[in-house]
């Protein structure tokens, strides 16, 4: 067996002063034949002496790198330095050099330890964000559900007075009036929370968007039967329809909340009936939103998707300011535009547009 | 003869009020406070409607809608669904498993008997 000699690396001069370590092993013998000065000072820190460490301590040292092959590769690796509770990160190199017909192993390293360290304080602070981020997200949505339990408590129990009182004969105008006014407070409460808990959805992300083909025109027709008949002043939604039905790619329920919101709005903001176009034209369904109520004036226009904005005119109107944020929000997540046209004490339009998928056909 | 109504809700105070309500127009209501004890009432009384809460503990309102619709003695008796969400998705999913209607809380009074009516008169 040939005694073990230090080979003359190219270039040896700067190799050996170089900050970080490289370490060459003789292959396939696997005897390390060179480390720098850098390398022999990680391999100190690494086992935690003073003393002078040999070549051949270094492959017992830095083992797991040593074992590695391949030409070119790069991989981290983490060294725990024993009597310290602590460990090193290490990046490690390898690269193949052929001297004549010998065959060499060289690996340059980097303590990554600081880099490691600052991504793993990251990485920490993500997922205690993250977590309190579900935390509150689920806060919202289980408050906003079990506040629903006492509404309806409240609001039965009102019916329950006003029924009570109707039957006994005793349901005079001043018990009508203010029975009406703690209903509709309820209801107003109701829908500030299906806001602020459909907006929570939406700043967590957690909203799911399932896109199917929709007929709009039905979608309307359920909000008006659910949400806008036999209103008590007796206003009705007018729906005007023209072109030929198609059917667009969206949310159901997502556009649902659209319709409920605008038309909830037209209603709220003026005294007339809303109207509400579609209008199925050759490549885009348009629709149009509009009343003939106080208007919006023109330096609320650009703030109006804003969450938590308020028309600078609706002083007295209750209103979360959520709305129209969770609007255009949907809008914009099943591929539509929203704008809004509207002039003070004259009223208010909104246009949303969807194109049609070109998968979907015309309908007969 | 008064027509019997099945009130399945955990809530004791929401089940109180309903239960006056609907004595009020002269319904007889018998109260159950999860969905177990609705199905063991529904079988011991077969009420003509059964108003349920979705979200109850030891049984649900959807696993009691399955129990319903396979017993041949109850599959018949039309159930309307109270339920705190307004998503499609909840609404859809108590009409597939076999739901005759529902509404949505909070609600009023009215618009619920107007659909306990279209079932039982």
């Amino acid at each position: 067996m040939k005694p073990q000699q230090s080979i003359i690396m190219p270039h040896d001069l700067l190799i050996s002063t170089l900050p970080y370590p490289v370490v060459v092993q003789q292959h396939p013998q696997s005897q390390v034949v060179y480390a720098n000065e850098a390398a022999k000072a990680l391999c100190k820190q690494l086992i935690n002496t003073k003393r002078e460490v040999l070549l051949s301590d270094i492959k017992i040292i830095l083992h797991d790198i040593c074992q590695t092959e391949g030409n070119g590769s790069t991989f981290e690796t983490r060294q725990p330095i024993p009597g310290k509770n602590t460990h090193l990160w290490l990046e490690v190199t390898t690269t193949t050099v052929m001297q004549g017909k010998d065959q060499y192993n060289v690996f340059t390293i980097i303590d990554i330890s600081a880099r490691k360290s600052k991504e793993l304080s990251m990485i920490q602070s993500l997922e205690k964000e993250k977590s309190l981020h579900e935390m509150k997200s689920n806060f919202i949505s289980m408050a906003s559900h079990e506040f629903k339990t006492p509404l309806t408590a409240i609001s039965s129990t009102i019916d329950l007075l006003e029924t009570k009182l109707q039957m006994d004969n005793l349901l005079n105008p001043f018990y009508q009036h203010n029975i009406s006014k703690i209903s509709s407070e309820i209801f107003k409460l109701n829908t500030m929370l299906d806001e602020i808990l459909t907006l929570s959805t939406i700043v967590s992300n957690n909203i799911e968007i399932k896109k199917q083909a929709v007929d709009v025109e039905q979608v309307i027709a359920d909000i008006k039967y659910q949400y806008f008949s036999e209103r008590k002043d007796d206003r009705v939604l007018n729906v005007q329809v023209s072109g030929a039905r198609r059917k667009i790619y969206a949310d159901k329920n997502q556009l649902s909340k659209i319709f409920t919101n605008l038309v909830g709005n037209a209603f709220k903001y003026s005294t007339d009936n809303p109207v509400l176009k579609l209008q199925f034209l050759k490549n885009k369904l348009v629709i149009k939103v509009m009343d003939k109520g106080v208007g919006i004036p023109p330096q609320d226009i650009p703030y109006l998707f804003n969450s938590f904005y308020r028309g600078s005119n609706v002083d007295g109107i209750e209103g979360t300011g959520l709305g129209l944020s969770i609007v255009k929000d949907f809008v914009e997540r099943n591929n539509g535009t929203i704008l809004v046209e509207s002039e003070e004490n004259k009223g208010t339009s909104f246009t949303i547009v969807f194109k049609y998928p070109p998968e979907i056909t015309a309908q007969a | 003869m008064n027509r019997t109504i099945l009130l399945i809700e955990d809530k004791p105070t929401l089940s109180d009020t309903l239960k006056s309500l609907l004595e009020l127009y002269q319904y007889t209501v018998i109260v159950a406070a999860n969905g177990a004890e609705g199905v063991q009432q529904a079988r011991l009384n077969h009420p003509d409607l059964v108003i349920s809460d979705i979200y109850m503990p030891v049984l649900n309102g959807y696993d009691m809608l399955e129990q319903f619709k396979q017993d041949v003695t109850l599959c018949n008796i039309p159930v309307i669904m109270l339920t705190a969400k307004t998503e499609i998705e909840e609404i859809d999913m108590a009409l597939q498993k076999g739901a005759d209607g529902y509404v949505t809380k909070p609600f009023v009074f009215k618009n619920l008997h107007a659909i306990i009516k279209k079932f039982i008169q």
